[in-house]
């Protein structure tokens, strides 16, 4: 399967491979995959990728998935313009 | 201040407003959408009844009903962050505003899980809501010809709906296999979620087949072996389990696909690649609960996969461990329109109790018996373990 070079993260650009690599060499949590690599950190918020960087993990940790949500949600969680965040 | 603020305006955030306002609760509903009914604008189907479900009428229904209760509406308005305040009301931030209410019901239904494919980021790949959403709300169709990629419920039920909206589709297939299409790319495992829903087929002798290979792994695996290449028509649109797209090719946007014939596992068979000229392809990996404000409000979660992933943690009253906060509808699990508007229902009352303003449990408790009614009789279940996902939740 010529996946290697299949986008995760559109938001960021971030390939199926990095993240593979990263987990091979650091076997990590989704958050450190999110620092290490920026997937999930764009501007959907990981609302497109943040289950598959979980998948991801769970595979490659061969721990099932914690009831916790791994990586937190941060406001805001809808694209907004700066406008509307705040000052004059 | 309002008494019940509530983020959604599909089937149950509009229940949950009716009944809140029915027990004398000042309502207010957001939702980011232009148009009030959610995921309803979506649905069309036929029942065992011979009876159309028709969602655009169904949110019309409900959407009136709230009206003539005086409800406030706030549309194409989203909610980007929620706080508590002073530990007492729920501040919502907008970008219309903000707005603050005594109590807060979230149904922000589902969000779609996509599949990454080769080629996924072309324009003209879309998931399939998004081709739903543009067939049966905009009147537009997505494409001259498409295919659409992930066998389940969800795809087929849409495809039907495109079909019936006069959109050309090769078919539905199967994604690549590797670790991200994990259950959804071997046609063994597909065929299995399949035959729950055969009692929906459209030929008496499927449904006989059907009930059959879900008793005998034996009569499975016949099936799966023998499952023709060109696939089996399920009102009219051709679901092919033995085949896969391999890559979306186009050099702008989507040009065609490359498909390549698979065995039971998944395995693809050496020299089957060909390439389907296509326009536009839908991505099907089924939905998950949306529950970004859940969190953001600080409610605890249970991952359970039956029910979609993540789902908040609630009680049967659809109460949240965090106070003066409900849920209601696919956030808390991905079942279909009618628990949703059930559960909305159930959770418009829980709130007006707390205000001491619904006097009888009985409403309540029938209520509670309405949800799981509904559920137990839906036509469709999105995943075959429904109710052990509920009873992992309510006990």
């Amino acid at each position: 399967m010529e996946n290697e070079n299949v986008i995760i993260c559109r938001c960021e650009e971030v390939t199926f491979k990095e993240i593979c690599d990263t987990l091979k060499q650091y076997n990590c949590s989704s958050r450190e995959v999110k620092l290490r690599t920026r997937a999930a950190m764009g501007y959907c918020g990981g609302r497109s990728c943040r289950s598959f960087v979980d998948t991801l993990v769970a595979e490659f940790s061969r721990r099932p998935r914690a009831d916790d949500v791994q990586l937190k949600y941060r406001p805001p969680v809808r694209p907004m313009p700066f406008k509307t965040l705040g000052g004059e | 201040m309002i008494d019940c603020l509530i983020v959604g305006a599909g089937p149950a955030g509009l229940s949950a407003a009716i009944a809140c306002a029915e027990n004398g609760l000042s309502t207010m509903v957001l939702d980011e959408f232009m148009k009030p009914g959610g995921r309803l604008l979506g649905q069309l189907h036929e029942e065992p009844n011979g009876i159309w479900w028709n969602g655009i009428d169904e949110a019309e229904k409900l959407y009136q009903r709230a009206k003539a209760l005086s409800i406030s509406f706030h549309l194409e308005t989203s909610v980007c962050h929620l706080e508590k305040v002073d530990g007492k009301y729920w501040t919502l931030h907008t970008d219309k505003g903000k707005f603050s209410g005594k109590n807060l019901l979230i149904a922000t239904g589902a969000a779609e899980q996509s599949l990454p494919i080769p080629g996924w980021t072309l324009p003209g790949v879309m998931s399939i809501g998004a081709a739903q959403v543009m067939a049966n709300v905009h009147r537009v169709k997505p494409g001259h010809r498409g295919i659409v990629i992930g066998v389940n419920v969800l795809s087929a039920a849409i495809a039907r709906e495109l079909l019936l909206a006069g959109v050309n589709l090769e078919g539905i297939v199967l994604p690549p296999r590797y670790l991200l299409t994990k259950g959804q790319s071997e046609p063994k495992d597909v065929f299995q979620s399949l035959l729950h829903m055969v009692h929906l087929a459209p030929s008496h002798l499927m449904k006989i087949g059907g009930k059959m290979a879900l008793k005998s792994s034996f009569i499975r695996k016949m099936a799966v072996g023998t499952y023709p290449k060109k696939g089996f028509k399920v009102w009219g649109m051709p679901i092919k389990l033995k085949q896969t797209v391999t890559e979306i090719i186009g050099k702008e946007n989507v040009e065609g696909v490359k498909v390549a014939s698979v065995d039971s596992s998944g395995n693809i068979i050496e020299g089957s690649e060909e390439i389907l000229p296509v326009d536009f392809v839908c991505i099907s990996g089924g939905l998950y609960p949306l529950a970004e404000l859940v969190s953001l409000a600080g409610c605890p979660f249970k991952y359970i996969p039956s029910l979609g992933g993540h789902v908040p943690v609630h009680d049967h009253n659809m109460q949240t461990p965090v106070e003066g906060l409900y849920v209601a509808g696919n956030v808390t699990g991905i079942e279909s329109a009618k628990v949703a508007m059930a559960q909305g229902h159930l959770a418009g009352l829980s709130i007006s109790s707390q205000k001491n303003k619904v006097s009888d449990g009985e409403a309540l408790q029938n209520a509670r018996e309405s949800v799981v009614s509904t559920r137990t009789n839906a036509l469709i279940h999105f995943h075959p373990d429904i109710l052990d996902g509920r009873r992992r939740l309510y006990g």
